[in-house]
């Protein structure tokens, strides 16, 4: 009797051994992963043995770059980590583009690697990579696990890392001797909320400095939607009267149609945000870096101004612009406290206020563009207002990703989803798809170009394969707009491997995807087909053939200052 | 100008590689270093000083504290003034 209960006491007292493998799997479904996106392969094999049977669900990718994009627009549009995974080698550096785009626009994504057996690693075996040498400057921290107990605690710690803070990727890197080494251990971490206090102080500076100023603005970049401060920043913006600009990350923060909003900064940003901030005697800035497309030249941006700058991430106060006022801390109580402060007594801006405002209605983008071609800024707008409040666009990278960001209405930051630190083409189908999957009762659409769509048309299987019902717009112009658009205007009209017109046939090859397709070539059967594609009820393409000479306007060129904006002879904008 | 940077850094994979890449990418020559102690933390001594009149050791010591793992503890940096002129 005696021998027959002693090792069921064992039992319950020491859990049987699970492969390394088995524990990163239990792992991720602790910690509330629903959804990976990923790709197998030799070294990631004993995960893949371990992800049949469990609660995760895996999105089988076709290109480990599909699964990167597809998972950083899972985190954009959730706000939770994304995941994917893939195996050593090329699986692993298929993921670095991903990776980057992750960071440059902190995006929280933990990226899952296989790698050989730590014996042999060093040794260039079969698909052998230091990935984690390859990605240490595009990941905000990365981990080599050497031993199968230690999967729960660098897991959490990595997702801790990656959504905590300033959000940003991480890696860490399984040698597959460590998935299927044993252990009976399962320890994990539990990682408390940072904790970041604000300085009242600057708050209190930050507030006398608006109250002195004439003309302040503010200037709202990706960390307010990262932070959860939209609602913040919009009740701070309508109480105080201030008007606003927008970087690209950023749009949607405050409604496109919200009275203050003057659209985006930067190089091909609104006149009206682009004068206001030339204008400006304070930049309030909250949660943006200063990128060089948002400021032209920086030593002449926003000459008069000076500068109260709020981050959570104390690296970025000072990196490229003085700040008169920092406030490094939380955003949403940042703003919070602000508003507070500034509503004790209102401010005296109205000849600053009707001057912006003027100056926007003056400067609005205008749809009449002469010709029967269809015109895209005015396809994008239309489109957007069709799809109303669920609209989100997942933007590729060119000159259809600065439409989609001068003439789409935005209701809220996760509307739109665009490459904006990297300008990584490529990133709109798999963003797409990874967006449609994390909010399916959206109105999903990927925007796209005849050049982006080609570097991950790949996932076009994915859609299928899942029936995500994922809408594409695809702009073609038959070659690559935005460089052919700087040929020329800035390298003499010398057109340079810029011809896409051996394109392939888009609809057909949709439809040998099994994915519904159809073609939209007069500007007369725009409205018909926006409505198609959107009532469509599974994946669909709609294949725009647009003026190849047409060009993103305004321009501020490269090295510029933001108040030398150039425009075209086709000036669409109010004022000719 | 050379600036000395002190540092605490975790014994992990890529810790040095890491900082190192860190410093060098974000336009810092490295002069001179030492590495000391033993066990899970490393004290790293390192000279610096940037390329052109643009870095500003300060930032630096900024993007070195928000890496995991490694802590700046003490550092002998100029004391740079944020303060630009500001057009009238």
């Amino acid at each position: 009797m005696m021998s027959a209960a002693a090792p069921a006491l064992q039992a319950a007292a020491t859990p049987a051994p699970r492969s390394g493998a088995q524990l990163l799997v239990s792992t991720l479904e602790r910690m509330g992963v629903d959804v990976v996106f990923g790709y197998p392969g030799g070294a990631i094999m004993p995960v893949y043995d371990a992800l049949t049977g469990s609660k995760l669900k895996h999105i089988l990718v076709r290109h480990e770059q599909g699964a990167a994009f597809a998972a950083d627009a899972w985190a954009r549009v959730t706000g939770k980590p994304g995941v994917c995974l893939a195996t050593s080698g090329p699986g692993a550096t298929n993921l670095v583009t991903g990776i980057a785009n992750a960071m440059m626009d902190s995006v929280p994504l933990v990226c899952i690697t296989g790698n050989v057996s730590t014996a042999v690693m060093g040794t260039d075996a079969f698909q052998e990579i230091d990935i984690l040498g390859v990605t240490l400057p595009i990941v905000k921290h990365s981990w080599i696990v050497r031993d199968p107990a230690d999967i729960p605690a660098v897991i959490e710690e990595a997702f801790h890392v990656a959504r905590s803070g300033r959000p940003g990727p991480v890696l860490v890197d399984l040698p597959k001797d460590i998935q299927v080494g044993l252990t009976a251990d399962d320890f994990g971490f539990h990682y408390p909320n940072d904790v970041m206090l604000l300085d009242q102080g600057a708050i209190a500076d930050a507030e006398a400095m608006i109250r002195a100023a004439e003309r302040p603005l503010i200037y709202i970049g990706g960390g307010v939607k990262i932070a959860g401060a939209v609602e913040a920043l919009r009740a701070f913006a309508d109480s105080t009267g201030i008007p606003s600009v927008s970087t690209l990350n950023a749009l949607g923060s405050i409604r496109t149609d919200a009275p203050g909003f003057l659209g985006m900064l930067g190089m091909h940003g609104t006149r009206a945000a682009n004068e206001a901030v030339q204008d400006s005697d304070l930049l309030i800035v909250l949660g943006a870096r200063f990128d060089d497309r948002a400021t032209g030249k920086l030593t002449e941006f926003a000459p008069h101004a000076r500068v109260v700058h709020f981050d959570i991430d104390p690296a970025e106060v000072g990196k490229l612009r003085a700040a008169h006022v920092a406030v490094v801390g939380p955003m949403r109580e940042g703003i919070e406290a602000l508003a507070a402060r500034m509503a004790t007594a209102p401010l005296a801006i109205d000849p600053w206020v009707i001057r912006c405002a003027s100056s926007a209605r003056r400067h609005a983008f205008r749809y009449d563009a002469p010709g029967d071609g269809v015109y895209a800024p005015a396809l994008l707008n239309e489109l957007s207002l069709a799809a109303g409040d669920d609209f989100i666009a997942a933007c590729d990278v060119g000159q259809h990703q600065m439409w989609v960001a001068q003439h789409c209405a935005f209701s809220r930051p996760q509307a739109h989803l665009s490459s904006g630190g990297l300008g990584a083409m490529g990133y709109g189908l798999p963003a797409g798809l990874g967006a449609k999957m994390a909010n399916p009762g959206a109105h999903v659409v990927t925007v796209s170009g005849d050049g982006s769509f080609m570097m991950n048309i790949q996932e076009l299987a994915t859609l299928r394969r899942y029936g995500v019902a994922l809408k594409i717009v695809l702009l073609d112009n038959s070659s690559l707009g935005l460089v052919r658009q700087w040929q020329e205007l800035f390298f003499d009209q010398n057109y340079s491997e810029v011809d896409l017109s051996d394109n392939p046939d888009f609809v057909a090859v949709a439809q040998a995807f099994g994915i519904e397709a159809f073609r939209i070539d007069r500007r007369e059967d725009v409205s018909a087909g926006i409505q198609r594609l959107l009532a469509a009820p599974g994946p669909c393409l709609a294949h725009v053939l647009i003026d190849p000479r047409a060009n993103v306007w305004p321009l501020v060129p490269p090295g510029r200052n933001n108040a030398e904006m150039m425009h075209g002879t086709m000036n669409f904008e109010g004022e000719i | 100008m050379t600036d000395t940077l002190h540092i605490q850094i975790d014994h992990a994979d890529g810790s040095l590689q890491r900082l190192i890449g860190l410093v060098e990418r974000r336009g810092f020559h490295i002069d001179g270093m030492t590495l000391s102690g033993e066990g899970a933390m490393r004290r790293l001594q390192l000279q610096v000083r940037g390329r052109d009149s643009g870095r500003c050791v300060e930032v630096l010591g900024r993007q070195i504290d928000r890496m995991i793992g490694a802590t700046r503890v003490a550092s002998a940096c100029a004391v740079q003034t944020f303060q630009t002129e500001v057009a009238a």
